[in-house]
């Protein structure tokens, strides 16, 4: 072959082919990040109401933990917990790793979000609920909360987009999801431009269905219930 | 224990890489999004055209990125090393997301900043440059020095293509050794020395900043 540029020929069909297999791939790619953010965002909260009413030991090690899985890249968080712990004895499936890296990394973000909400939300609220004759609990539950999470949530979207982006890495450890497919399809059929720009453009339509979503939400939640 | 100590020189030789390779990517990343993110605000069109191009690129992963231009422009004939190609994906992407925050940032500026300069007789670019943009790059600064720390983390995905910096040193040495809890731990460890002292800043400039 002495094709050039000039000899590239696009072909369309492959991405056809492929369809199926990549739309499989997307099901996949939805399935782990969708149960990622509702872990992650569970967390994140947990994490930060903690900070806010334990002692000063759990507000260290939550802090600890913030700033480690923060500072630190979710590649080499896939590679320790996929094949570093199984030298200690922990062997999980491609899918439990992928999950719990993404769900860590995630959630030590949603974390400072949601702290940042809390701390946002005026002390006279916390005085006005507990003189209401609610408990510190019922406090934080019925009154805090809810106004932190309204606060956080544009944060706490554009934290479970990115989660949805960075779903991509666990590909990286077999798991057969979007990245994997377009790599696996190109690799067979070296139609490697069209296979990749159809995988690219199937998340563009996912982060866009995303973000629509996130932003029905939050208008529905800025509404007085 | 001994293995970790051995293997350190490797390593260090990665991290040294991941820092060229990180430079390069704000050096080149941050130039293009500056201007993007001018060319985003500007009134009309064109801004339209250039926010549509911008938010295509943010929504597709840093790793298809690289894998598009790595293994998909070869396809036309364009064949590019290994690090030039991860320092033109990650360059995109980082100037997409640098356009996305000069344009947070000017559009944080009240609108009557603007008027009035309008209707003192300013241009639309003496406007930019000596009202709106010495007060945006106060806000703007924060959210970039937040973008390079995720920057520095990203850069490990190159080792996916082959380039050698911190994390394909990493994966060399497990190669030889086995030992990757070790190697991945120790590899983070500098990932973390480097990250962290930016994510502080970043911390100290929003308190520093954001006060009027």
């Amino acid at each position: 072959m002495t094709g050039g540029p000039a000899a590239y020929a696009f072909e369309w069909s492959a991405v056809w082919q492929g369809l199926p297999y990549l739309l499989q791939g997307a099901g996949l790619t939805v399935l782990i990040s969708g149960v990622a953010m509702v872990l992650a965002a569970a967390l994140g909260l947990a994490l930060a109401v903690a900070t806010q009413t334990a002692g000063r030991l759990v507000r260290g090690l939550v802090d600890a933990y913030v700033e480690l899985f923060r500072n630190t890249p979710l590649l080499i968080q896939i590679f320790i917990v996929y094949f570093g712990l199984p030298q200690l004895g922990l062997r999980l499936s491609p899918f439990l790793s992928g999950l719990g890296a993404l769900v860590l990394y995630a959630a030590a973000y949603n974390a400072e979000i949601f702290r940042a909400g809390l701390e946002a939300v005026p002390k006279g609220q916390h005085e006005a609920a507990l003189s209401g004759g609610l408990s510190p609990a019922q406090a934080l539950r019925f009154v805090i909360v809810p106004q932190a999470v309204r606060i956080a949530f544009p944060a706490l979207g554009n934290n479970l987009v990115s989660l949805l982006k960075n779903s991509s890495l666990v590909s990286t450890i077999g798991m057969v999801e979007l990245m994997f497919v377009a790599n696996d399809i190109s690799f067979n059929n070296f139609r490697t431009f069209e296979i990749y720009g159809a995988a690219a453009l199937v998340y563009v339509i996912m982060v866009l269905a995303l973000t629509r979503l996130l932003r029905v939400a939050e208008t529905r939640m800025a509404r007085p219930a | 224990m001994s293995v970790l100590v051995q293997s350190l020189p490797h390593l260090l030789r990665g991290a040294v890489s991941t820092l060229a390779l990180a430079a390069a990517v704000l050096a080149v990343g941050t130039a293009l999004g500056l201007a993007v993110g001018l060319l985003r605000v500007l009134p009309g069109r064109a801004g339209t055209v250039v926010g549509g191009a911008v938010e295509l690129v943010r929504a597709v992963p840093l790793l298809l990125l690289l894998f598009f231009i790595f293994f998909g422009l070869p396809a036309l004939g364009v064949r590019i090393p290994t690090f030039p190609a991860a320092v033109l994906a990650m360059s995109l992407w980082m100037a997409a997301n640098t356009a996305e925050v000069v344009r947070g940032g000017v559009q944080s500026i009240s609108r009557g900043q603007f008027e009035a300069a309008r209707s003192l007789g300013l241009g639309w670019a003496s406007t930019m440059r000596f009202v709106i943009l010495p007060q945006a790059t106060r806000r703007m600064l924060p959210p970039f020095v937040g973008l390079c720390t995720i920057l520095v983390k990203d850069t490990s995905l190159a080792a996916i293509i082959g380039v050698f910096e911190l994390t394909r040193a990493a994966q060399e040495t497990i190669e030889r050794t086995l030992r990757s809890f070790e190697i991945y731990g120790a590899a983070a460890a500098m990932y973390f020395a480097l990250c962290f002292p930016l994510t502080r800043l970043a911390a100290r400039l929003e308190t520093r900043l954001g006060r009027p």
